[in-house]
């Protein structure tokens, strides 16, 4: 009999708890070789934490995590397999790319031998061939980030794991990461990033995880959480001029809409079309409702995002 | 951290020529009063303009401890010129006073030191230099006065005895004003050497040079150990702790490189020493390098631990400084440690700079055996790893582990 494939990735239970605060509370999550992961959610929602929970460098409270069968806390092996990327430029500035690729290259264990081969490769494919002989602190922004993607990889990790990898980027640049990334997934290297940008995600990854106060609220492919949420519907947001009174958010509660952390937000599943959008207008005016606007959109991670935590990202 | 280093010119001039500069302007300093070549400024005035006192004038101004002699009008103004620092010490030969040449009476003596109490030692200083002066200028006044109490109290001299006295009393004043050194003379019943084969100067510029260098290596270590805060702020400890072997190899790096880099600081004074003072570092290399390694282990352990439990830029940029001036002025860097008081020089054993200027002093002072080193460099090399290991346990709490 075929031995089961072991999970790229495999979490259990996992909770983990800081000074009173829940910062993972009972997380499960399972990801396979070669497959995007992104974890989505509002500040403090734990993605950081799990993220470094993954990396081996939390120990969780209870539950269990597994990088290709084995403990990345415990096991140094497992670490082996791992590349990680923190949210700040984690690089010497005053040094050439070049010098600070063998520097992360030697302290991932890749051997003598091969540095020179490992960074050649990392400068080709981060396209930052002609750059290697200048200092980081030269460096663009966007050619920054690509050097610290690349840092963590030179040791051909199994599993890459992202912080924030484009933020503060030009919409631009973010664009270049992405591609980055693409790269590193044909190359079959599994990838887990958080982020804020949900058009990223839904760009990008094969699977999302919606955070929320240490949970995972929602996994699974993008298209497949958006058509569970909203079947066929459309989604509508609706943005009230002055944050309505008990009544009215009675009544709007009444209407199916969904509160959202700002007052005057609401949104809603919403099936029919244009006719019924006026409709529904003259139906929110005639309750009292100064309706600033009412939009009506084919629904995505964003509204979803909306639904399940009640926030925009920004 | 060595191409960082490298790309640092401020800092590759803290490292490598402060230190060097700051021992050979110490050193200077101290083998200058070492050798008894202090120089004194000294202010006077003469009320008594006899003989006497002109001969003890001119022998006080060719006295080469004596720098200038400002010849002020009175009494007032020799005070002032003291008071005001211009002078360190004021003397005035009064002429309300006991005879210069006479025994002592019950009258004010006739010397006056006018002194201010904030460098009284400079006054014993010119004590000491005034008697030399006195006995070498008037020869004949001590031994006047004892043949007047011998003739006085004990023998009745004759006429004949007492012209005789007199001729070779005058032969003598003759002599000295001649410059011939006759009559009693302290000197001449003191002879003096040297413990060791070297000069005390060369000595006191060992025991500087090892005390510049070891406070100097604590700074630099600490100094370096500031890339730590770099690499935790940027992030780049927290890639490096993801990886399969953690922090410890980088720890254990940075402890190497700040042991090297320490042990040529160590090294850059002590051949400034050997080749402008003398030194013999050719002679006694193998006692340098084992108890400078040892030194250079002790400092780069302390100084990534004070590092490491400060955590934070703000705390790091002031806490080690603090620590390392006090610990080693306490330890002898600074003032040397048979200057300071015994409760004092007995605290002393509790910090690293003594150790280390006692292995110091015993390669360059004392010239002591290799089994005699052993016991200090075992303690600054234990201190050393001491440090690294709770530099380990204080960058994993730094990184929240």
């Amino acid at each position: 009999m075929k031995p089961a494939t072991l999970p790229l990735v495999k979490v259990k239970s996992a909770r983990l708890a800081r000074e009173g605060r829940r910062m993972l509370d009972g997380v499960d999550l399972e990801l396979a070789d070669g497959r995007l992961l992104a974890l989505i959610g509002p500040n403090g929602a734990g993605k950081s934490t799990l993220l470094r929970v993954l990396a081996g460098r939390r120990r969780l409270d209870s539950g269990s995590v597994r990088v290709l069968g084995q403990d990345p806390l415990r096991q140094a092996s497992a670490r082996r397999a791992i590349g990680f990327v923190p949210q700040s430029i984690a690089l010497y500035p005053q040094l050439p790319v070049r010098s600070n690729l063998e520097i992360f290259a030697r302290l991932l264990g890749v051997p003598g031998r091969a540095i020179r081969q490992a960074v050649d490769e990392a400068l080709d494919w981060s396209g930052l061939r002609d750059r290697a002989a200048d200092a980081v602190s030269q460096l663009s922004g966007g050619m920054q980030r690509r050097v610290n993607i690349a840092a963590g990889t030179l040791h051909q990790p199994r599993l890459l794991l992202l912080d924030e990898p484009a933020v503060g980027l030009d919409p631009g640049v973010r664009g270049t990461i992405q591609d980055l990334m693409r790269r590193l997934r044909e190359r079959g290297i599994g990838i887990v990033l958080t982020t804020h940008d949900l058009a990223e995600a839904g760009e990008l990854a094969d699977e999302v995880a919606i955070m929320l106060a240490g949970r995972i609220a929602a996994f699974g492919s993008p298209a497949e959480l958006v058509a569970a949420e909203f079947g066929q519907c459309r989604e509508v947001n609706l943005l009230l001029h002055v944050p309505p009174d008990d009544p009215a958010r009675t009544a709007l509660i009444a209407g199916g809409f969904l509160p959202t952390a700002s007052a005057r937000l609401w949104t809603t599943r919403f099936d029919g079309g244009l006719v019924e959008l006026e409709q529904l207008r003259s139906r929110l005016s005639a309750q009292g409702l100064a309706v600033d606007e009412l939009r009506l959109r084919e629904p995505g991670l964003d509204g979803l995002f909306l639904r399940v935590t009640g926030e925009i990202l920004q | 951290m060595l191409l960082v280093l490298l790309r640092d010119r401020g800092a590759l001039l803290m490292g490598f020529v402060v230190p060097v500069v700051f021992f050979l302007i110490l050193a200077e300093i101290f083998t200058s009063s070492a050798d008894g070549e202090l120089r004194l400024r000294l202010a006077l005035t003469d009320e008594i303009q006899s003989p006497e006192s002109l001969r003890l004038l001119a022998a006080l101004e060719a006295n080469a401890s004596i720098e200038r002699v400002d010849h002020a009008g009175d009494r007032e103004t020799v005070r002032e010129l003291v008071r005001r620092g211009t002078a360190d010490v004021g003397l005035v030969l009064r002429a309300d006073g006991e005879p210069l040449t006479g025994p002592p009476g019950f009258g004010p003596p006739p010397l006056l030191l006018l002194v201010d109490p904030a460098r009284a030692v400079i006054a014993d200083l010119l004590t000491g230099q005034l008697q030399r002066a006195y006995f070498g200028a008037l020869p004949d006044v001590p031994l006047r006065n004892v043949i007047d109490l011998v003739g006085s109290e004990f023998t009745e001299f004759t006429p004949g005895q007492l012209a005789e006295i007199e001729t070779g009393l005058g032969g003598m004043v003759r002599a000295a004003e001649a410059g011939a050194e006759v009559g009693f003379r302290f000197d001449d019943l003191l002879d003096r050497t040297s413990v060791v084969g070297q000069s005390a100067s060369r000595n006191q510029v060992a025991y500087y040079a090892g005390a510049i260098a070891f406070m100097f290596l604590l700074l630099a270590a600490a100094q370096g150990a500031m890339t730590l805060i770099d690499e935790h702020e940027s992030g780049i400890l927290d890639r490096i702790a993801a990886g399969p072997a953690g922090p410890a190899p980088v720890m254990d790096g940075k402890f190497l490189f700040l042991a090297g880099q320490g042990l040529v600081q160590t090294t850059l004074i002590f051949a400034a020493a050997w080749l402008i003072y003398g030194v013999d570092l050719p002679g006694e290399w193998p006692g340098f390098l084992l108890v400078s390694v040892a030194a250079a282990l002790c400092a780069a352990g302390i100084g990534l631990a004070l590092v490491a439990l400060c955590g934070t830029r703000a705390r790091a940029q002031v806490m080690p400084v603090v620590v390392i001036v006090t610990v080693s002025a306490i330890g002898g860097s600074m003032v040397p440690r048979f200057f300071m008081p015994p409760w004092l020089q007995d605290l002393g054993w509790l910090t690293p700079n003594t150790w280390a200027l006692e292995a110091y002093s015993g390669v360059f002072w004392r010239g002591a055996a290799a089994s005699e080193l052993l016991l200090p460099c075992i303690l600054l090399a234990l201190a050393g790893v001491a440090g690294l290991a709770c530099a380990r346990l204080a960058v994993r709490r730094m990184l929240g582990d």
